[in-house]
């Protein structure tokens, strides 16, 4: 990021203090514009960043937020597994069986760019208010990613590795088990990146119409109320999360990426 | 992606056996190796060539299949009001003739359009000046990535507060969304400009103006092209979210309607259409590329 194309590095040193020295205007800037917009608005369009956070602190010490929080990250952490393990079995199926690849798919390209918030008014209708509909929802924005992830990996198998087992009559098991499994992991990896990420739009999509409590529904109760400051808040708070989520999905890639090949 | 793995498998076979007896695996195959060879037609049949009508009729079956799961479940666990394959494709004419589907589908479709044109104008501008100035870089990066990690329809309830219960709001998310793929991806485009070009434009005092516009802007535009594939499917997002807590005319809104008061079957084909427009911009997108730019395989998802 740093290393700028056309740009001579002759003194690194020079250059790194100066880029430290961006950043970190870049963070002061960002908080003075805040507070300065905060104080020439309307208390109902935007507060400062200070205000925002003393009703952070409040929404902790009252214990709305931690509540909301363990709310939502239920369903998150049930969806996200459930599309890990059935993303990951039927990506290496679907790489395995030409036939079932072939009929399923244009079905799962076409699925892939369904905006799934679409289905959100069909499950209220269907299992109403309750932890499943949000488990369901976010297990549908968080399986895709992990299935053709998954099945780019099984598919790029150098067929050599699969003719060794062969001629070992290695069984289908043994073969997913020793073979297809070990070199997909860091393709599933990169699904499992892009999933926490979508899986988290997922949670605060579901949060906003499938739930009474949680991260989404905070916000939105906040909105009617008008309370700007503990919206800022909120949306402060997910930020965090998005970067914290982004950098375990970073962490796990290029920690599986180590064997990767291909 | 499908087609050509079978195909590189058949050639590394066939190189292999060209050269026959410098490796033990080939020459256990061609010899007397019954096991590998029995099993090697064995997954030949399994693995093995399909014709492209098979391949259709291999899809609408499995299409089939999908759909009759769905009716049956639905006539079997659920209340009659959900909707069916059936249910949705009866529901078609009557759809059609509704005119306020049409309007809702215009608004939708139409904000869309509009978001992702200012998106991909102011997008592509802040992401020119993001690749090419890294002081403005450090400042803004921080931004456009922490922004790019969240998920936007948080700020949804924020938007209404500003904007109301408008169209504008609508409109002022599908930037938002859009926006953030674009500038991502034209400032990685206008970075990986190659230094001798650079280098050409310097020996020849080339305005940096000049220099944008001819060097660093023909080579984003694969990028401007992928990040408006990123963009399209976070810009349906967004309208649909906002439609649904602004409850404005459009498509989402006209889901939302007919499932609460129970014409399920409607909401069906609005989804039809909007998963139908996502495909047509992205085959819009690739087509554009293909004839355009026909060197460039875009990487998706950054």
């Amino acid at each position: 990021m740093s290393a700028v194309a056309g740009t001579p590095q002759r003194q690194p040193g020079r250059v790194r203090v100066r880029a430290l020295a961006g950043y970190a205007f870049g963070l002061v800037l960002g908080a003075v514009v805040w507070q300065v917009v905060g104080y020439s608005t309307p208390q109902q369009v935007f507060v400062p960043l200070t205000t925002t956070l003393q009703r952070l602190g409040q929404l902790i010490s009252s214990g709305e937020l931690g509540s909301a929080l363990w709310t939502s990250f239920q369903s998150y952490l049930v969806g996200l597994a459930l599309a890990l393990v059935v993303g990951a079995f039927a990506g290496i199926l679907l790489a395995r069986r030409r036939l079932l690849r072939v009929a399923f798919e244009p079905y799962v390209i076409a699925l892939y760019a369904t905006p799934m918030v679409g289905i959100i008014p069909f499950l209220l209708a269907l299992l109403g208010f309750a932890f499943w509909p949000k488990v369901v929802v976010i297990f549908l924005f968080a399986f895709f990613p992990v299935l053709l992830n998954t099945q780019r990996g099984a598919q790029s198998i150098p067929p050599e590795l699969l003719d060794v087992a062969r001629v070992y009559r290695t069984k289908e098991l043994g073969i997913w088990r020793h073979v297809i499994i070990p070199y997909t992991l860091p393709f599933l990896m990169t699904g499992v990146r892009q999933s926490l990420a979508r899986g988290l739009v997922g949670m605060i999509a579901s949060d906003f119409f499938l739930s009474a409590d949680g991260l989404g529904s905070l916000l939105i109760t906040s909105s009617e109320r008008f309370d700007t400051a503990a919206m800022l808040a909120i949306t402060l708070v997910i930020t965090a999360i998005g970067l914290a989520l982004i950098g375990i999905g970073r962490f796990l890639e290029s920690r599986f990426a180590r064997w990767r090949t291909a | 992606m499908s087609a050509d793995a079978p195909d590189i498998r058949a050639e590394a076979r066939q190189v292999r056996q060209a050269g026959a007896g410098t490796r033990a695996i080939p020459a256990e195959r061609s010899g007397k190796g019954r096991g590998p060879a029995r099993k090697d037609a064995d997954s030949a049949r399994v693995e093995g060539r399909v014709s492209p009508w098979q391949a259709t009729a291999l899809r609408v079956g499995a299409g089939i299949v999908l759909l009759a799961i769905w009716q049956v479940g639905a006539e079997l666990f659920a209340p009659s009001y959900i909707a069916t394959p059936i249910g949705a494709i009866g529901a078609i004419p009557g759809v059609l003739g509704d005119s306020s589907f049409w309007s809702s589908t215009g608004a939708t479709l139409l904000a869309i359009v509009e978001g992702l044109a200012i998106a991909v104008v102011a997008g592509t501008i802040i992401g020119l000046a993001m690749g090419r100035l890294p002081d403005l870089n450090r400042i803004l990066g921080m931004y456009v990535g922490a922004f790019y990690a969240i998920p936007l329809i948080a700020i949804v309830p924020l938007i209404t507060v500003w904007f109301g219960y408008t169209p504008q709001a609508r409109l002022a998310m599908i930037v938002l969304e859009a926006v953030l793929p674009i500038i991502y991806n034209v400032a990685e485009g206008s970075r990986q400009v190659s230094s001798v070009y650079l280098d050409v434009t310097r020996i020849h005092h080339v305005p940096w103006w000049r220099v944008w516009g001819g060097v660093v802007f023909p080579n984003a535009t694969p990028y401007v092209l992928a990040g408006i594939d990123l963009a399209l499917g976070r810009a349906v997002i967004g309208a649909v979210v906002a439609e649904y807590v602004t409850a404005i005319n459009g498509l989402g809104y006209y889901i939302i309607f007919n499932v609460r008061s129970f014409p399920e079957n409607q909401g069906v084909v609005a989804l039809v259409v909007i998963v139908l427009f996502a495909l047509a911009v992205r085959a819009l997108v690739n087509l554009t590329v293909a004839r355009v730019m026909p060197w460039y395989r875009p990487a998706k998802e950054a």
